[in-house]
């Protein structure tokens, strides 16, 4: 019989309850939890904050700004203004509008890129966690080696061989996201498989399906959705870094690739690479800052834990 | 067990190898137009000349035959010839690595350094205003992608404040020789090398802090405790270490990503290593050197996973026996 601190069950999160969904009498179900322990955190909701005001900003800029982004014109290089607030490029197109369709290309890549990673993480984890034995081995041998693959360079090779379209990049990128959402989702599928709720479940005659969808998925969907602001900050970097090589998609405006264009100018126009980074930086951190204040929203003992024992 | 777990990690890279030479060479085949086609086809050659090509090249043979022969030449380390300058893929790059390695290897001690004192500092003192500060400082240079933070060096210290030289690896037409000439690269590396250590320092960091409140859970400290052990060897000589462990795992993990940051870095400061090596061949459209980077980059991290879980398995008797 284990004691002590690491085996009692945690006594800050509800238990998972079959379906997720709140009980009866008012009592929150887990994704509720996570969502109000998130809120109570300033500094990430600040960020999230921010995130949406870039977000909308970058949408709707082209209503505000006066500029078309692709519009050539006299202005080359010309220095911060008030006609162009960020600058013009070396060939006088304004920075700020490219930069905010270069925001919104970033929005489109990270989410997707994270949507895809975790759908095909959540599947492959599930089975692993379910079916154990063969099945398990196979799937998550896979993961393992994936994660060892240098992904950004396969996605590189890839790009290249095949020209960068848009889409393509995206789909890259979230396949060799996946490994790492497929690992968390079997860690909580091997501990929900264990609960009560699902040995009742099975009890009363639920089949695999119904057990795996709609008793185990909705319990486990909190740490994976957690891992969602990290998973878009990785598609993001990963895109411009990309675009930055020169591989991304030419017809895209990309802040990676308005960096890489504009890297011979740091030392005559700064702002034309500088303030595209800057946006990528700002994205990241963001979604970093975000992502943290997630784990600790879904795992409050692990920092009340760090406190308590000073080592 | 012991033999089990290392066969077992030596098949899996072994299988790991053969998918990154069998990757390539699917790649290449699916990827559109043809070799041949692409060199000549704009030359005024009869197609029966083309076919004479492709025959001497061994293109018109049965895919599995073709495989077979790619897989020989790399194994024999002929990872083909550069359409640009028809030299070796394999010397191209050997002679490019070493200067990525010279930016590379101190980046990862100094952030190495830094970063474990830095982790190792914010666990000791979880939740106080100090963790806070290195947590905070930790997500600034996690978010901070190296070819930005490259650009705003060279604007800042180089071309502002002229305290170092904006790119290259060394003065443009110095003929200097030994201490002159290592001072003089040292000088150029300051710059390319802060981005990458600033860069790998969080990873270090942010690793640290998690493995050691980890670490800090379990029994056995209060184990060492109970046996009357001083708190600064609780923590030194058990905490600690054991933490290293899936410090040093998780970065075997992220080499590749730290490749990528190094290839970056090294774009921007024109250091001659493999990053300009890949970035020129991207935009001349020089497949075979991007293929050989993909394949040296991905053995190597084969590899070097390899390394780090082997000689924990020797360090540690629970990766042997666990």
């Amino acid at each position: 019989m284990p004691v002590g601190p690491a085996a009692t069950p945690d006594t800050a999160l509800p238990r998972p309850r079959a379906g997720g969904r709140p009980a009866a009498g008012g009592r929150l179900g887990r994704t509720q939890y996570v969502w109000l322990a998130l809120r109570r955190q300033p500094v990430p909701m600040a960020a999230l904050c921010a995130l949406a005001a870039l977000g909308f900003g970058a949408l709707a800029a082209h209503m505000v700004l006066p500029w078309n982004p692709n519009t050539m014109s006299t202005d080359t290089l010309q220095p911060m203004s008030a006609a162009h607030l960020l600058g013009a490029d070396y060939l006088g197109r304004d920075v700020l509008t490219r930069m905010a369709y270069g925001i919104r290309a970033s929005f489109l890549v990270g989410l997707s890129v994270a949507l895809i990673a975790i759908s095909i993480g959540l599947v492959v984890g599930l089975l692993a966690g379910y079916y154990g034995s063969w099945v398990e081995a196979v799937l998550m041998r896979t993961a393992d080696a994936l994660l060892i693959l240098p992904g950004f360079f396969l996605a590189l090779l890839v790009a290249y061989l095949f020209g960068g379209r848009f889409a393509s990049v995206i789909l890259l990128l979230g396949i060799t996201g996946w490994p790492q959402i497929a690992r968390i989702a079997r860690a909580e599928v091997l501990s929900l498989k264990a609960a009560e709720f699902v040995e009742s479940a099975r009890a009363c005659g639920a089949s695999n399906r119904r057990i795996v969808f709609r008793e185990i998925l909705p319990n486990a969907l909190p740490p994976v959705l957690a891992m969602m602001a990290i998973l878009t900050s990785y598609g993001i970097l990963s895109e411009a870094s990309l675009s930055f090589l020169g591989v991304g998609d030419p017809n895209v405006i990309s802040l990676g690739g308005m960096l890489s264009n504009g890297l011979q100018y740091a030392t005559t126009a700064w702002w034309v690479p500088t303030f595209p980074g800057a946006a990528i930086f700002l994205l990241v951190l963001l979604l970093n800052i975000i992502g943290d204040g997630l784990s600790v929203a879904l795992n409050p003992h692990a920092a009340q834990i760090g406190r308590r024992t000073a080592v | 067990m012991t033999h089990r777990y290392v066969a077992g990690r030596l098949v899996q890279s072994l299988v790991l190898m053969g998918v990154v030479i069998t990757t390539a060479f699917v790649l290449i085949h699916v990827a559109p137009g043809d070799p041949v086609t692409y060199l000549y086809g704009g030359q005024a050659v009869s197609a029966q000349a083309l076919d004479n090509i492709r025959h001497a090249w061994g293109l018109d043979r049965p895919l599995w035959a073709q495989y077979l022969a790619y897989v020989g030449n790399v194994a024999r380390g002929n990872l083909g010839y550069s359409q640009i300058n028809f030299q070796s893929v394999a010397a191209i790059l050997a002679d490019a690595l070493p200067n990525t390695l010279l930016l590379m290897i101190p980046s990862v001690l100094l952030a190495a350094i830094g970063g474990v004192f830095l982790g190792m500092t914010a666990a000791r003192r979880a939740g106080s205003g100090v963790d806070y500060a290195i947590g905070a400082a930790s997500l600034v240079s996690y978010a901070t992608p190296p070819f930005w933070l490259s650009v705003i060096f060279i604007v800042v210290f180089a071309s502002t404040l002229h305290w170092f030289p904006t790119q290259g690896m060394a003065t443009l037409g110095a003929s200097t020789q030994g201490l002159a000439r290592a001072a003089d690269v040292a000088w150029h590396m300051v710059l390319p090398l802060g981005v990458l250590a600033w860069w790998y320092s969080a990873s270090f960091t942010r690793l640290t802090r998690a493995a050691i409140i980890e670490e800090s859970r379990k029994y056995y400290l209060m184990t060492a405790r109970m046996k009357g052990l001083t708190e600064h060897k609780v923590f030194y000589k058990h905490a600690l270490r054991n933490a290293m462990r899936s410090v040093v795992t998780v970065l075997g993990l992220q080499l590749g990503t730290m490749f990528a940051g190094a290839v970056m870095t090294e774009i921007v400061f024109a250091w001659p290593g493999t990053g300009r090596i890949i970035f020129g061949a991207i935009l001349e459209h020089d497949y075979p050197v991007v293929l050989g980077f993909f394949m040296i980059i991905g053995s190597g991290v084969v590899l070097a996973n390899l390394a780090v879980d082997l000689v924990y398995a020797l360090l540690d008797p629970r990766v042997r026996y666990g």
